[in-house]
């Protein structure tokens, strides 16, 4: 069943939506009468909901069919879902996670998509490298962070937020980076991204696998139509490098939705 | 986590036949042994990179169930077959896909060869429902994709 047959079915049910530019299979519900989350395209795996900018950092890491990916931190699988719709059945999907209970999760979201070319791995992302170093074309790391860019929908994150978190989030953050980045092959991309706002969970990670790997290079990104600004360069009297300029973050006002940072990293060298 | 021996792929692929009238089956795709009962399907590729990994939780979908030789089929299992399912297919109309995907019986007045029938909804498979004697059909919906 093809994108048109399922959007013809949901209009049926009185659903509008609008194209997302940006996004390749992506739509933005205008218009819900039902819950789209009780129907049955929804069970069964025709559609997936998710928050809009939560699809920018597969657009950005644009997996291409017969790729080996890694989502070193994958659950509850809005991304690895999204990649599997991207390689379209050819190549293979690893979706990692730390946690039991995520796994599971990330297993039935997997399952309710149909994904045929699916690793399920329950593992330390910091620990991947071991036995899968240059493995990959593609490594997304969604890394656990803070949250400030979806203080909007959970005010909670904001009362509990504290520097401290932020800097022990960081460090974890540095060693995922890090293990994504060696399990890349030379060639390889990788896109970091997080849902949250300090220069501590974002810029200063990427800052320090740009020192520790002499082969990461940092990409442009290029989304049309979406609103956002350039990584910060200058923080707190510290300079750092200026290709962090090349990063981008979505700020929750720049389109009424959620807070992102992204960055895309290339590993240099022959494929 | 095995792949299926040569001899016990064509029994699966015998029973396919004579249950649902499927000739060809999975036919790009690695079968594996998922405990004792359940098979699920993958790429050739997919359980080669599988070996070499650690921590591997699943690989691929689980596509059916066989219970003393009959076979009940996953949603995404069915989908997988789609129109080489020939036999043992029932036609929904819109409210019983709802009770369906609710895993509410559902009342039929044919009888079927076997334990279990497919369901299906215009060109959308909708895996496996359990026959019983009194004429109700039990759609086999796991719990975390029924609609509440």
């Amino acid at each position: 069943m093809d994108e048109h047959e399922v959007l013809e079915m949901l209009e049926e049910k009185g659903v509008s939506f609008k194209k997302i530019p940006w996004a390749r299979y992506g739509y933005v519900v205008e218009d819900e009468p039902i819950d789209l989350g009780k129907t049955v395209e929804h069970m069964l795996g025709l559609i997936y909901i998710q928050a809009p900018i939560s699809m920018v950092p597969v657009e950005v890491l644009n997996p291409k069919p017969g790729e080996k990916v890694l989502d070193l931190c994958a659950a509850p699988g809005s991304k690895s879902t999204q990649i599997a719709q991207f390689l379209d059945g050819l190549g293979v999907l690893v979706a990692n996670d730390v946690s039991f209970d995520r796994v599971k999760a990330l297993a039935s979201n997997l399952q309710r998509f149909g994904v045929l070319n699916v690793i399920i791995t329950l593992m330390d992302g910091r620990k991947f490298p071991r036995f899968a170093r240059e493995c990959f074309d593609k490594v997304l790391v969604d890394a656990p962070c803070s949250s400030l860019g979806i203080v909007s929908k959970n005010w909670g994150i904001a009362r509990s937020w504290n520097l401290e978190l932020a800097k022990r989030l960081s460090k974890l953050q540095r060693q995922l980076i890090i293990a994504g980045f060696d399990c890349l092959k030379p060639g390889g991309e990788l896109v970091y991204a997080t849902c949250t706002l300090t220069v501590e969970e974002n810029e200063m990670v990427v800052q320090y696998l740009l020192e520790r790997r002499e082969n990461a290079v940092l990409k442009e990104i290029d989304l049309p139509s979406l609103r956002y600004r350039c990584g910060i360069v200058e923080w707190d009297g510290m300079k750092l490098d200026e290709e962090l300029e090349k990063t981008i973050r979505i700020m929750p006002y720049d389109n009424w939705a959620e807070g992102f940072y992204v960055a895309r990293v290339l590993k240099e060298g022959d494929s | 986590m095995k792949p299926l021996s040569p001899r016990e792929r064509r029994f699966l692929e015998n029973r396919l036949r004579s249950l649902y009238g499927v000739e060809a089956c999975f036919n790009d795709l690695v079968l594996i042994k998922c405990g004792r009962r359940r098979i699920r399907a993958a790429t050739k590729e997919t359980m080669e990179l599988a070996s070499r990994l650690r921590g591997v939780q699943q690989v691929g979908l689980y596509v059916m169930k066989i219970s003393d030789g009959d076979i009940s089929l996953s949603v995404e299992g069915s989908q997988l077959l789609d129109d080489e399912i020939k036999d043992n297919v029932i036609e929904l109309d819109e409210e019983q896909v709802e009770k369906w995907m609710k895993a509410i019986p559902i009342k039929t007045e044919k009888t079927y060869r076997g334990r279990y029938v497919v369901g299906k909804f215009n060109h959308l498979y909708l895996g496996s429902a359990r026959v019983s004697r009194n004429g109700l059909l039990y759609p086999q919906i796991p719990k975390w994709r029924r609609i509440p």
